[in-house]
């Protein structure tokens, strides 16, 4: 079930902006005026037309606004391009940083674990100023804890709690997804306790996430988003690798989605005070629908 | 599976000139020129580019056949996978350049089959008479390749150039090791004609090798000139287009034809720049091809960075030539000694430039000439995963430019004698990927990439 509500409360309406973020493993939407009133979080599907549809209207309905009062709306994440009634498509990188700093002014360095990627941004004066991806395999991103959280028989969530009894975390070597996995059943095999092999999955995790983040500069404050911020057990070995503090939003998948509404509050923003009114969509979410 | 020929239609890569527009015909007649030398009975030799022995092969009428030049086709057709997955099964590592890779596996299947792999890209590479190879610090295949190649033809003899020249030291001049380098290149040249006239039984005519050299000088100045013309803002020509026309550059070296070449590009670009024609009809950020082999399969990336308003008016990615004027070769006339004054000073031009700035070297130096020179908004670099001597310094030469145009204000002295503040900042992206092995592409992420770029240097720009 996709999870929804109002996250981070609500606020006056004043004027309307939504932001829609298609991961290649969750879907995300917000609507904001001041602040976030409606959110949406799901799971990406194959169509991602209709799922983009759905999301919004489904927004739209917690919302309790219809789709012509919003004044603006972004499109981001990979599948960005498939949302045909968003009015500007902008990439992740800059909606995730504008999404982190609405809630930490001074983050500086952003470390998003996705799904299917990870990414890290470097922010300078506001805005983000160099970017690093990690999309050419899995090992460095969520898909490789599902696997070896499939193979160890748990959830991502018992997967977490569990490693954090470990005091002696088992050394993964490997590092693509699929070998990582036989070594693991490996080492299940020859006795190691679950909770250190779990720790060690996080460890190794992290250690692939911290050198891809070194390539840029990486500075205080630093703040971990995506659904691998959900994970305690990764967050504490990235900030242990990096001899750093960390910080999360409390809906750390939120941010990409809150940081295109944003955006797009920014582009009317600028246009009002030029005097213009920037080129929108008509607001109309059945024309689109593919059956 | 692996050897069937994947068939794929694709729209070319657009070119912003005519000139670049004829490399692909000129490419093709030069690949079908091989098959034709080969059945008049002349002399064959697999080349590598950048080892200086064009005119000394070109003068002995040997028609070289360049092999990194074939294997570039064959990733530019996507047509490279069955010879890359060949050379995997004989044993040799995806992880080996390549180029290289797509070669042995070419070579071992025409020699297996007795003649060209079915449906052979513009009807195949030719088997030689002999193969040059060279060691050179560019990078290591040079001579490893062709030894490897004569496990599939043991009795196809390699010649080995040894092409050295001084790494760079700050407190070293290099004028005093000139003469030691000179003397042992042009020996080492001079043992490589020896060869060819054992080979070919016959002489080496020094008139001629003369006059190829002087085309090859005045060669050199020109296509230095000819690119110049893209400092032009608009510029008339960008990289895209720089990567066909490296074929001339890099394969025509000594000819007349190549010579042509660039005096046609030349007319072309300062037309372009006289009616302000630049390559998109809004020039929006300027960038620097800061290093790299192309990936030859995604070279439409080009059209899409030239889609976001974006265009690259200068690279350093074969642009392995300086005018005479720059090189000021010393007065001889021994064409075998020239040419090695030349190798010489073409690597260490750089030297003196970057001894000059504290903490510089001699890549880095180039690029911040170039980004003044150009008016460079941003960098781009290739890491190609199997090119280990461009992957190598890609990521210290971005770090030691970061050193330089750092995200702070910086006070300038202007002209005026004013100082005024001016941000420095360059952003840079490092593509990820291979020259023609594209089980490493994803278009959808590059193009992802491209666009948070494109990003960037627009926050950028807004912030200066």
């Amino acid at each position: 079930m996709p999870a929804e509500g109002n996250v981070f409360g609500m606020t006056q309406h004043t004027g309307y902006f939504a932001g829609i973020d298609i991961g290649s493993t969750m879907t995300k939407a917000v609507i904001m005026d001041e602040g976030i009133i409606s959110s949406v979080i799901g799971p990406t599907g194959p169509e991602q037309r209709t799922l983009a549809h759905h999301t919004m209207e489904r927004a739209l309905d917690l919302a309790g606004i219809p789709f012509k009062s919003i004044a603006y709306l972004v499109a981001t994440g990979y599948g960005r391009i498939n949302v045909p009634f968003a009015d500007k498509q902008i990439t992740e990188i800059s909606c995730h940083a504008r999404g982190v700093l609405s809630f930490f002014p001074h983050a500086r360095t952003i470390i998003d674990i996705g799904g299917q990627d990870s990414k890290a941004i470097s922010i300078n004066n506001g805005k983000p100023v160099d970017f690093i991806m990690n999309d050419k395999c899995a090992a460095g991103c969520g898909r490789f804890l599902e696997v070896i959280a499939d193979s160890l028989g748990l959830g991502l969530e018992e997967m977490d709690e569990i490693s954090l009894k470990s005091a002696n975390p088992a050394r993964i070597s490997n590092m693509c997804t699929v070998f990582a996995e036989q070594e693991v059943i490996a080492k299940l095999a020859g006795g190691i306790p679950v909770h250190d092999l779990a720790a060690g999955i996080y460890r190794s995790l992290a250690e692939r996430i911290v050198n891809m983040a070194r390539r840029i500069k990486i500075a205080s404050d630093l703040v971990i988003t995506g659904g691998g911020a959900k994970m305690k057990a990764l967050t504490k070995a990235i900030s242990d690798g990096l001899n750093l503090p960390v910080s999360s939003p409390a809906e750390p998948l939120l941010t990409g989605a809150v940081g295109a509404a944003m955006l797009g509050r920014d582009i009317m923003d600028k246009a009002l005070k030029e005097g213009s009114m920037p080129e929108t969509k008509e607001r109309s979410l059945v024309q689109i629908v593919v059956s | 599976m692996a050897e069937q020929q994947v068939q794929e239609k694709r729209e070319s890569r657009r070119k912003a000139t005519k000139s670049a527009a004829l490399i692909g015909p000129m490419v093709k007649a030069s690949t079908l020129a091989c098959q034709r030398a080969k059945e008049e009975g002349k002399k064959l030799a697999y080349t590598f580019i950048n080892c200086v022995y064009d005119e000394i092969v070109r003068a002995m009428d040997i028609v070289p056949v360049w092999v990194e030049n074939y294997a570039g086709v064959c990733g530019a057709k996507r047509d490279a996978e069955r010879f890359l997955s060949r050379a995997e099964s004989l044993g040799f590592s995806r992880s080996l350049c390549t180029y290289a890779l797509c070669g042995l596996g070419f070579d071992q299947w025409r020699e297996e089959l007795g003649q060209m792999p079915p449906n052979a890209p513009w009807g195949g590479m030719q088997k030689p008479d002999f193969m040059l190879s060279s060691g050179q610090i560019l990078c290591d295949p040079r001579d490893k390749w062709f030894e490897a190649s004569r496990q599939f033809m043991p009795e196809i003899p390699v010649y080995n150039v040894d092409l050295p020249w001084p790494l760079y030291e700050d407190d070293v001049e290099v004028a005093e090791v000139e003469g030691y380098y000179v003397k042992y290149i042009a020996g080492e040249l001079r043992g490589l004609i020896r060869f060819l006239e054992e080979q070919t039984q016959k002489k080496m005519n020094y008139d001629r090798l003369s006059e190829l050299v002087d085309l090859t000088e005045r060669t050199w100045t020109l296509v230095w000139e000819t690119y110049e013309l893209r400092r032009a803002i608009p510029t008339p020509m960008d990289t895209g287009d720089a990567m066909n026309t490296m074929v001339p550059l890099a394969f025509m070296m000594g000819t007349q034809e190549g010579y042509n070449f660039f005096l046609e590009l030349n007319k072309e670009l300062k037309e372009r720049i006289e009616k302000k024609e630049g390559i998109i009809p809004d020039e929006k950020y300027r960038l620097i091809w800061g290093g790299g082999l192309p990936s030859w399969f995604a070279l439409g990336d080009f059209n899409y960075f030239n889609s976001k308003g974006a265009v690259f008016p200068v690279e350093t990615t074969y642009r392995l030539i300086e005018p005479m004027y720059h090189l000021n070769l010393p007065d001889i006339h021994d064409p075998v000694e020239r040419i090695a004054y030349r190798f010489f000073r073409l690597w260490t031009y750089w030297y003196d430039k970057a001894r000059k700035r504290p903490g510089s070297e001699p890549d880095v130096e180039r690029l911040i000439n170039y980004i003044e020179d150009y008016k460079i908004d941003g960098v781009v670099m290739h890491e190609a995963f199997s090119c280990r001597t461009w992957h190598l310094g890609l990521i210290w030469q971005l770090n030691q430019l970061q050193k330089i145009y750092k995200p702070i204000p910086i006070l300038r002295l202007g002209a005026d004698g004013a100082k005024k503040a001016e941000m420095k900042e360059l952003p840079s992206l490092i593509l990820e990927s291979d020259i023609i092995d594209i089980s490493s592409y994803s278009e959808v992420e590059t193009h992802n990439q491209i666009d948070a770029f494109i990003e960037t240097l627009e926050s950028t720009k807004r912030q200066r």
